[in-house]
């Protein structure tokens, strides 16, 4: 191609490679300096892992990070369930309550986190709810249900209600018809759908800021307020912890269906790759 | 199957919404009609000073402020990431996949650590400026914020145009060269026109959460760059003011819901006009 401009590649993989540049510069920076052997973050001093050892002996960093890691568990389970549940609703009954609730749940989806928090943390205080690992984990599914909703159906349209009329033909009752023939079909949808919310559950600040107790708090959380006290390095190793967590969730999830001998990745549906 | 059946299928989820989204949401326009006791709790009543406040010109530039930014902050991740999306989806080749992976990487580190390293990149004693050899001065101005968000929001922008500029079919690029267009004009007038549901839904998907975003600023800015949402979490961490925090909720979702209307509204016209 001789064109100019978005047709010429050369000014194209110049301006990628600097977008690339520009997102991984700063986790470069966690990562290496997680192991820096001073306490510097501007200076290269060694390697070393003093500060995944100062994390492993602060028990309450501990205690954090197994609390995000049970906060986005549940709230997987749960906001998958209810998410899944919704878009089966939402897509195959065509009544006006079915419209109105379609509609309805679009509406988180364009609330800013602040004003889910707030909206949370006022609930929980007029009802005199103390704030705990509960009261966080019901923000987080509240927040969620709409993202597995919104992925659910998108591969629920591409299957027709078809599908289990066929299976209704073959003598199967409703119920049936859902649990051995439409809910395997959506299986990597769903995956895909859990694979985001933990990712977002693991991640989240800002509700689980208005949401928390005192201890333990989710790891996040903690973070804020060590950042507030001035950096210390130990952040960095927290950092890549948090990382290789989300990592590990996500090749699982991308790895599942293969190990159970299935053809879609979570990962496929999400790209939007159909093939195997 | 009948409507019916399929409708039990909504019970559990929508009341979960009802009772923990919509319900709390009603209670902070109830509470923003407040009035703050002396004690940081709330005396329910009509009290619609809290919205004069929120509009009142100390205040009102704060939220003039964030919508500049998170503005400012989506032209710049569709100028940076309508680029990458294209560069991927056109010349990716097999390496499609792991470049759309490697866009979203980044996003699984904690937004907050990733923002921190900015500032230890940035700071006047930072890897940046040794590299510029003179401080240039990054931190606590406008654009260390937007630079911030663009940071923390790019992936929700390249995600959907690459996924348009996948949906595209490529014949119609060599229909337009056939038809003797340059590769601008093809672009302009072919490609640009298909992706631009992508482009609006990632303008959305960056400006709404950019708005409503206190981190960036809080780490990034300082107070002169201060945004609604650093406004609104004072309210309830350390001013106590839980009635006028409330107000400037109601006031970011007014916004915010108006902004979307007017979006719906014109995509769903932009369809009828193109058939």
């Amino acid at each position: 191609m001789t064109g100019r401009g978005f047709d010429r590649p050369r000014f194209l993989v110049v301006v990628t490679a600097l977008v690339y540049v520009f997102l991984f510069a700063p986790i470069v920076v966690v990562v290496l300096f997680s192991f820096n052997g001073a306490r510097s973050l501007q200076v290269l001093d060694g390697l070393s892992l003093r500060w995944y050892e100062e994390f492993w002996q602060d028990e309450s960093l501990r205690e954090s990070l197994i609390a995000s890691i049970e906060i986005a568990a549940i709230t997987t389970v749960v906001a998958t369930a209810l998410g899944t549940g919704l878009a089966l609703g939402t897509m195959r009954s065509r009544t006006r309550t079915a419209r109105a609730t379609g509609l309805f749940l679009l509406i988180p989806l364009v609330t800013p986190e602040i004003v889910a928090g707030v909206s949370a943390f006022v609930l929980f205080a007029q009802l005199g709810v103390a704030l705990s690992l509960t009261t966080v984990i019901l923000a987080h599914i509240t927040f969620s249900i709409s993202y597995v909703t919104i992925v659910v159906r998108g591969r629920l349209a591409s299957l027709g209600p078809e599908l289990e009329e066929a299976a209704l033909d073959l003598g199967a009752t409703p119920w049936q018809a859902v649990r051995l023939v439409t809910l395997p079909a959506l299986w990597p949808a769903v995956l895909a759908a859990a694979m985001i919310v933990f990712a977002l559950s693991f991640d989240d600040f800002v509700l689980s800021f208005f949401t928390t107790g005192e201890t333990p708090q989710p790891l996040p959380v903690r973070i804020y307020s060590a950042l507030r006290f001035g950096i210390s390095p130990t952040i960095n190793a927290v950092g890549t912890l948090m990382l290789l967590v989300s990592l590990g969730f996500i090749a699982l999830a991308a790895l599942l269906p293969r190990l159970l001998g299935r053809r879609e990745s979570g990962v496929a549906v999400l790209t939007g790759s159909r093939t195997a | 199957m009948t409507g019916a059946f399929w409708r039990r299928f909504l019970v559990p989820g929508a009341l979960w919404l009802i009772l923990f989204f919509a319900v709390p949401f009603g209670i902070t326009i109830a509470i923003s009609l407040g009035q703050a006791t002396e004690l940081g709790g709330v005396l329910y009543g009509f009290n619609p000073g809290n919205y004069a406040d929120a509009l009142d010109p100390l205040f009102a530039p704060v939220l003039l402020r964030s919508v500049g930014y998170a503005a400012a902050t989506a032209a710049l991740c569709l100028l940076i990431g309508y680029p990458v999306a294209y560069c991927i989806a056109r010349y990716g080749g097999r390496y499609k996949q792991a470049l759309i992976a490697a866009v979203l990487l980044p996003f699984l580190a904690n937004y907050l650590v990733r923002t921190y390293a900015w500032v230890a990149l940035l700071a006047d004693e930072g890897l940046v400026n040794n590299l510029a050899g003179e401080p240039i001065g990054f931190l606590n101005t406008p654009w260390a914020v937007i630079g911030g968000l663009v940071y923390g929001y790019l992936g929700y922008m390249i995600l959907p145009i690459y996924a348009s500029l996948e949906r595209m079919d490529p014949a119609l690029i060599e229909a337009g060269k056939d038809l003797y267009g340059s590769p601008r004009q093809t672009f302009w007038h072919v490609t640009w026109p298909q992706t631009l549901p992508g482009v609006l839904a990632g303008t959305v998907l960056v400006f709404l959460p950019a708005v409503g975003d206190f981190i960036s600023a809080q780490l990034l800015g300082g107070p002169d760059t201060y945004m609604i949402g650093n406004l609104i979490q004072q309210q309830f961490y350390g001013a106590d003011n839980w009635p006028f925090g409330s107000a400037l909720t109601v006031v970011l979702m007014a916004f915010l819901m108006v902004f979307m209307v007017f979006y719906l509204r014109g995509s769903e016209a932009r369809r009828e006009a193109l058939g």
